[in-house]
């Protein structure tokens, strides 16, 4: 965002650009991809139970296949209900971000294209996550209640390829902290001149 | 010796970006996830969600071990400035300590599930309150490393090499 813009309300705002000292995107984002990789990882397990069954002698763990598929649902559910809130704190913070415009990332994207790429990105997969949760809740309570594989091979390809695409949606976010410094206290007090020993000792 | 080792990138890692705090996705998530799932259990009386809740535990603590390994090594190559050291010492002890206690609690937790998992005492709810304090601050410490003394962003980085930090 325009730093002249920015600079409207951000006058009383910490270095880091922000009225509170950490970002809370990157601490909701823990709790997306934590529950969704899981989610989907629960249901492959599920799915694949027979393969397991020797592995899982030989630990001595009790496990019964359908409990497999309540982490599954359960997990994707949590994630679909948090993300809203994943994508609200960074749009939030997004708005607030006044990155060094000459920079270009690993990626050979500058600042603005970063932002635009994970600001895009994170409506689509919070329509992805909620749409694969509504997905696993029909599979769960109306197609597949009564099967003993609660989940369809397409749904967990759908999952894979979600996965995909958050490795690629989560190192445009990665860029965006450590390449740009996008909130970074030490890094905006270099950029002003100043040296974090001194200031945040 | 050095020569053998792979060059460190603009990062000060072997590798593109930092791994640990991926890592500690599944560490963060599931533990508060199993909590919550514990916590709906227990109130609503429903045993069902006490499983979703050991699978998730048992995932934490696997995972704990991979966070702590890459986050040793993270440390190590953090090139932490005078000003973050004394978080990044917190950080680790408490990293460490963590890896031992949540393997506790979930070995506590596959004895309480051996014996009915249908059962879950009241003493392990108020032990699980502590496990996410604790894992709440030790994320506050890491993001404080992170947001706060910016360890292992380009900027940081430049300034150690270049002398001016």
């Amino acid at each position: 965002m325009n730093s002249e813009l920015v600079n409207q309300v951000a006058s009383d705002f910490g270095a880091n650009g922000l009225p509170y000292a950490l970002p809370i995107h990157p601490n909701l984002v823990h709790l997306t991809l934590g529950l969704f990789i899981i989610g989907i990882a629960f249901d492959i397990a599920g799915a694949l139970f027979p393969l397991q069954r020797t592995i899982l002698k030989f630990l001595s763990l009790t496990a019964v296949r359908s409990n497999f598929f309540d982490v599954g649902w359960y997990n994707v559910l949590a994630s679909a209900i948090i993300t809203f809130f994943t994508v609200a704190s960074g749009f939030y913070e997004i708005l607030l971000a006044t990155p060094a415009a000459e920079d270009v990332s690993a990626w050979d994207l500058n600042a603005m294209q970063t932002m635009l790429w994970h600001g895009l990105g994170g409506v689509m997969l919070l329509t992805l996550i909620v749409a694969m949760a509504v997905w696993r809740g029909f599979q769960r309570f109306k197609w597949r209640k009564d099967s003993i594989r609660q989940v369809q091979w397409v749904y967990l390809l759908a999952g894979l390829g979600i996965l995909f695409l958050m490795y690629l949606h989560g190192t445009l976010g990665a860029q965006l902290a450590g390449e740009f410094g996008v909130h970074i206290t030490a890094d905006q007090l270099l950029r002003s001149g100043q040296d974090p020993n001194v200031v945040l000792r | 010796m050095f020569e053998y080792l792979p060059p460190l990138n603009e990062h000060n890692l072997p590798y593109p970006d930092t791994i640990h705090p991926i890592v500690v996705h599944f560490v963060i998530a599931m533990v508060l996830f199993a909590f919550v799932c514990d916590f709906i259990g227990y109130f609503t009386k429903n045993p069902r969600l006490y499983e979703v809740s050991w699978w998730n535990l048992f995932f934490a603590t696997i995972s704990i071990f991979i966070s702590v390994i890459f986050g040793q090594v993270e440390a190590g190559l953090s090139l932490a400035y005078d000003a973050a050291k004394s978080t990044l010492n917190l950080h680790t002890i408490i990293g460490w300590s963590l890896s031992a206690i949540l393997a506790g609690i979930t070995g506590w937790r596959f004895v309480i599930r051996a014996r009915d998992p249908q059962i879950l005492p009241p003493a392990y709810l108020g032990l699980s309150i502590f496990l996410v304090a604790l894992v709440c601050f030790q994320t506050y410490l890491g993001d404080k490393l992170v947001w706060v003394y910016g360890l292992h962003t380009v900027p940081v980085v430049e300034a150690i090499r270049e002398g001016t930090l």
